[in-house]
């Protein structure tokens, strides 16, 4: 304990000082880094731990007898339809992870340090891509790439005479291509978050040596930002691979079958858990080692931008060049945003929308239904609001404690603590809810069917959004700042709620509406932990999706929509109007 | 009534036939049978039941439930509507946990009921109201009573209206392995739908494995539920819908898509869709009464509006479907399904990759 010093000889000088002993006060009498980390080690056990060697332990079991037995690994790796659908899942975590790349390097580097025109219109796209739930997007776009039907199909027969269509979504291209649309958010969040951080005074000494502008991006700033490129990477691979709605909307028409999907018909009666515990294996490797890699490539460079000693941010001129990159900006916008958005509300305000967009096809009765009949639709709106906030609250306090702890290096072995938290999102979604289910649906806790199991497995699952996100805001601040407060005096939970907390607050409530979002829009692990009163909004549009009526899953996708950006737009009134569109 | 005039005008006669039955719906509430009246005294006590289904589609079930509850007014019915294999795996699971949430369980695979009762999971009660219905529909039924027919699904073929005519249409399902149809055929899955599931296992036992090959090779766009092909073809993806569910069809082409049912001569895949009410009930009066609804001429009526099969003589068919008597139709038995589907399932995902 390198601190404890300091806060012994501190406690009593602070009680002797006020007879007001605060409950901050005591707390600093006994600890408080060692009674926290405690406290973090067991919560992370009940959330990640415990599930995870449940599953592991359970992946060994026979089904009937509970003893041990290697005949579930002998089963799920013992044919190749199986093992396809591994390499399967893996490739489209690949492709989607590096188109997604592609697609949201520029334009976060646009948005952060050009002068790009339409920055707003950028930002709309970003948060538009991001709130659109990717099984929705999915829908919308079978709509247009459809390779019979597909309005852009259509258009290009039209166009070209052609009898083979431009592009069909039913295919892998057509899989990666939705998964990258809908989540670069991921990549462009946190690469303009670091690229915001670094001055211009690094590319300024780069122009001054002589290099260009296109230079000074390639060399100086993209490699400043590295860890986040790297980090928004392996969250879309590890998103791509645990997608289930995707693969089920557009994979099985293709004939692509993933683990998700496999995963699903482990859980065909009779269920076998053990065998789907078996398959999801390989995949907490995989994460561990892309952990590893990720570790490796970013060992031993520096990349601490916010120094605390000030530094002026500049936007760079490009003159024709930003027409170049707004047009670059607009077209991602234009595929992830406003084609399927278009025709998933023609949809929604048609009563046959086979029919195409006509005056007397024309209805609200889609809303009106969902609105004012439908049992199921209201309920599951407010339990999706109120799942979703409470556990982004759980999961970003809960990063931010162990981010803190970690990167300061507080406590032995903090890197385990990291991989515990940075866990869950190899996991399928469906895994993770068979993990919970196994752990904590039974009695004792008997939570199945109920919000907690629901709420706790949201916290769980995208606890590692929350941790890269804090990880990255606290890695940002050198900790003489800290320290400086240090020597004057101040305890360490003082320092950091006086100078850390302010300097990461905004990164903290974006992380929060990150997690929000991704919650509130999540299937994979909400569809085998709902009860008959917790469907949330992804459940029952994915219900909905199989029922043949599309009119009606339209529109309940236009109020999950609407609901969403309520939510972001008093999140970012909350945060202030700079929040979005902060420069430096 | 004006829902009911509305739907009058699109599929004539029948219409009207069904508009003088529901006034008489009220005044059903008032003279109550006597087992209906003891039983919803108990049920408003529990004031509530929950019910998992993968029979109708959600609106129609949604329908179902409220119609229930303005018959019995003070119950309530929490409806979980999901496809079949869903439904009974959450089940299952509820079962794994030893968790009572499910009142009323409704499959159209009737496997599922077989099970139940076997396990002796299912209440031993027998629907007084049962004695009324459609003799094909009783005989259908759990000779015990413990389970009751409470769907009768069809499933058939579909066609574009605009794109494929009446002529040169698929007229049975040996029809649509003609290589003519390469790449216009849509289905759903058996690993997702029950239907499916069983129109497979009687494809095989007709034909053999070698049409869901020769099917294979005409390349159809898979879904996952039986409805999927009415979105399909709504989309104009494919041309022609392959065991598409008349209810949902039906109802799709009351909207004005350009859709039209085939009544394949080989047979229409008659599924009776079992429910009972489970042993573990949590609320097993209310359950009681549901499944006395179930086989009463109320809910005859209500699913009627969806285009579901009338289970009763004295309500009529849906609007624009065939009297049952006026088609061929093919049924698995119990101990074909039970035993086919999960071979079936394999047999399809060799044969189709997913």
């Amino acid at each position: 304990m390198p601190d404890s010093g300091t806060l012994s000889a501190r406690g009593p000088a602070a009680v002797a000082g006020s007879r007001r002993v605060t409950w901050l006060g005591r707390l600093r009498n006994i600890e408080p880094v060692m009674l926290l980390w405690i406290a973090l080690i067991g919560v992370l056990l009940f959330l990640v731990a415990f599930p995870l060697a449940k599953l592991f332990v359970v992946s060994f079991e026979d089904q009937r007898t509970g003893a041990f037995t290697l005949a579930n690994y002998a089963f799920a790796y013992g044919r190749e339809r199986y093992i396809n659908a591994l390499v399967n899942s893996l490739l489209l975590g690949l492709a989607s992870a590096t188109l997604a790349v592609i697609l949201a390097v520029p334009m976060a580097w646009a948005v952060s340090r050009t002068d790009m025109p339409g920055k707003g219109l950028t930002w709309a796209t970003v948060l538009g891509a991001f709130i659109l739930p990717p099984y929705l997007s999915a829908i919308g776009w079978i709509l247009l790439a459809g390779p019979n039907s597909g309005f852009v199909n259509r258009f290009w027969r039209d166009l070209t005479g052609f009898e083979a269509p431009l592009f069909n979504i039913f295919s892998f291209e057509g899989m990666t291509l939705v998964i990258a649309l809908n989540s670069f958010p991921l990549v462009f969040i946190f690469v303009k978050a670091a690229l915001d951080l670094v001055s211009s005074e690094m590319e300024d000494a780069a122009n001054i040596l002589g290099a260009g502008t296109w230079t000074a991006m390639r060399r100086i700033s993209i490699p400043l930002v590295m860890p986040a490129i790297l980090g928004g990477f392996i969250l879309v691979f590890l998103e791509a691979i645990s997608l289930f709605g995707v693969p089920a909307i557009l994979g099985i028409p293709a004939r692509l079958n993933v683990v998700t999907t496999q995963l699903w018909q482990f859980f065909e009666w009779p269920v076998r858990v053990e065998v789907a515990a078996a398959y999801a294996m390989p995949l907490l490797m995989i994460t561990a080692g892309l952990i590893a890699v990720q570790k490796l490539l970013l060992a031993r460079k520096g990349f601490v931008s916010q120094t605390g000693k000030g530094g002026e941010r500049r936007l760079i001129r490009l003159g024709r060049w930003r027409w170049a990159l707004f047009a670059w900006c607009a077209g991602v916008g234009l595929l992830a945003v406003a084609m399927p958005l278009f025709v998933l509300a023609q949809a929604s305000f048609a009563k046959a929308w086979g029919r195409g967009f006509a005056l007397d096809n024309l209805t609200l009765a889609n809303y009106r239904l969902l609105i004012f009949e439908h049992e199921m639709a209201m309920q599951s709106v407010w339990n999706t609001v109120w799942f979703s906030a409470t556990a982004a609250t759980i999961a970003v306090l809960l990063a931010l404690l162990i981010a803190y702890i970690v990167n300061r290096r507080l406590v032995p072995f903090g890197d385990a603590l990291a991989f515990v938290a940075m866990a869950p999102f190899v996991i399928p979604g469906i895994v993770m809810a068979i993990g919970f289910y196994a752990a904590y649906a039974a009695p004792p806790l008997a939570l199945y069917g109920t919000a907690a199991l629901i709420i706790l497995a949201f916290a769980a699952r995208f606890l590692p959004i929350a941790y890269a996100n804090s990880a990255a805001a606290i890695r940002a601040v050198h900790p003489e700042m800290e320290e400086a407060a240090r020597i004057l005096g101040s305890g360490r939970l003082h320092a950091v709620w006086r100078i850390t907390t302010p300097l990461v607050r905004k990164a903290l409530l974006g992380g929060w509406l990150i997690v929000f979002i991704v919650a509130s829009r999540e299937l994979s692990a909400a569809i085998f932990l709902v009860g008959p009163r917790t469907r949330t909004m992804a459940v029952l549009l994915y219900d909905m999706s199989e029922a043949g009526n599309f009119e009606v899953l339209a529109a309940f996708g236009g109020i999950l929509l609407v609901i969403t950006m309520a939510f972001v737009g008093i999140g970012m009134k909350l945060l202030g109007r700079d929040f979005m569109l902060r420069r430096g | 009534m004006t829902g009911l005039t509305k739907r009058g005008l699109l599929a004539g006669a029948a219409g009207i036939g069904a508009a003088a039955i529901i006034p008489s719906r009220r005044a059903a509430a008032q003279d109550m049978p006597a087992h209906e009246r003891e039983l919803y005294a108990a049920a408003q006590r529990e004031g509530q039941l929950t019910w998992y289904t993968g029979q109708m589609q959600a609106e129609p079930s949604e329908a179902i439930g409220r119609a229930f509850t303005e018959r019995y007014p003070g119950v309530r019915v929490n409806v979980v509507r999901s496809t079949s294999q869903v439904a009974f795996q959450r089940l299952s699971q509820d079962m794994r946990a030893r968790v009572r949430q499910c009142d009323v369980f409704s499959s159209v695979d009737q496997s599922h009921l077989t099970f139940l009762k076997r396990e002796g999971h299912l209440l031993e009660y027998r629907p007084r109201n049962a004695e009324g219905m459609l003799k094909v529909v009783r005989d259908l039924g759990d000779p015990d009573g413990l389970f009751q027919v409470t769907y009768l699904a069809l499933y058939m073929l579909g066609r574009r209206t605009d794109r494929v005519s009446e002529a040169e249409a698929p007229k049975s399902w040996q029809d649509i392995i003609d290589p003519k149809w390469k790449d216009q055929l849509s289905v759903g899955h058996p690993g997702f739908s029950g239907a499916i599931g069983s129109w497979a296992v009687m494809m095989r036992k007709m034909y053999g494995v070698d049409y869901l090959r020769a099917l294979e090779r005409n390349k159809p766009q898979i879904g996952r539920s039986a409805a999927d092909p009415v979105t399909v073809l709504n989309a104009g993806e494919r041309t022609i819908g392959v065991g598409m569910p008349s209810a949902t069809s039906l109802l799709s082409i009351s909207r004005g898509n350009p859709l039209a049912l085939i009544y394949p001569t080989d047979g229409t895949l008659m599924v009776p869709a079992p429910s009972g009410a489970l042993k573990n009930a949590p609320n097993p009066n209310a359950a009681k009464l549901f499944m006395e609804y179930f086989t009463g001429p109320i809910y005859s009526q209500t699913v009627r509006q969806y285009f579901g099969e009338s289970l009763r003589p004295e309500v009529p068919a849906p609007d624009g479907a065939k009297a049952l008597d006026q088609f061929a139709a093919m049924t698995p038995t119990a101990e074909e399904v039970e035993k086919g589907i999960p071979e079936i399932r394999e047999i399809w995902r060799d044969i189709f990759g997913v």
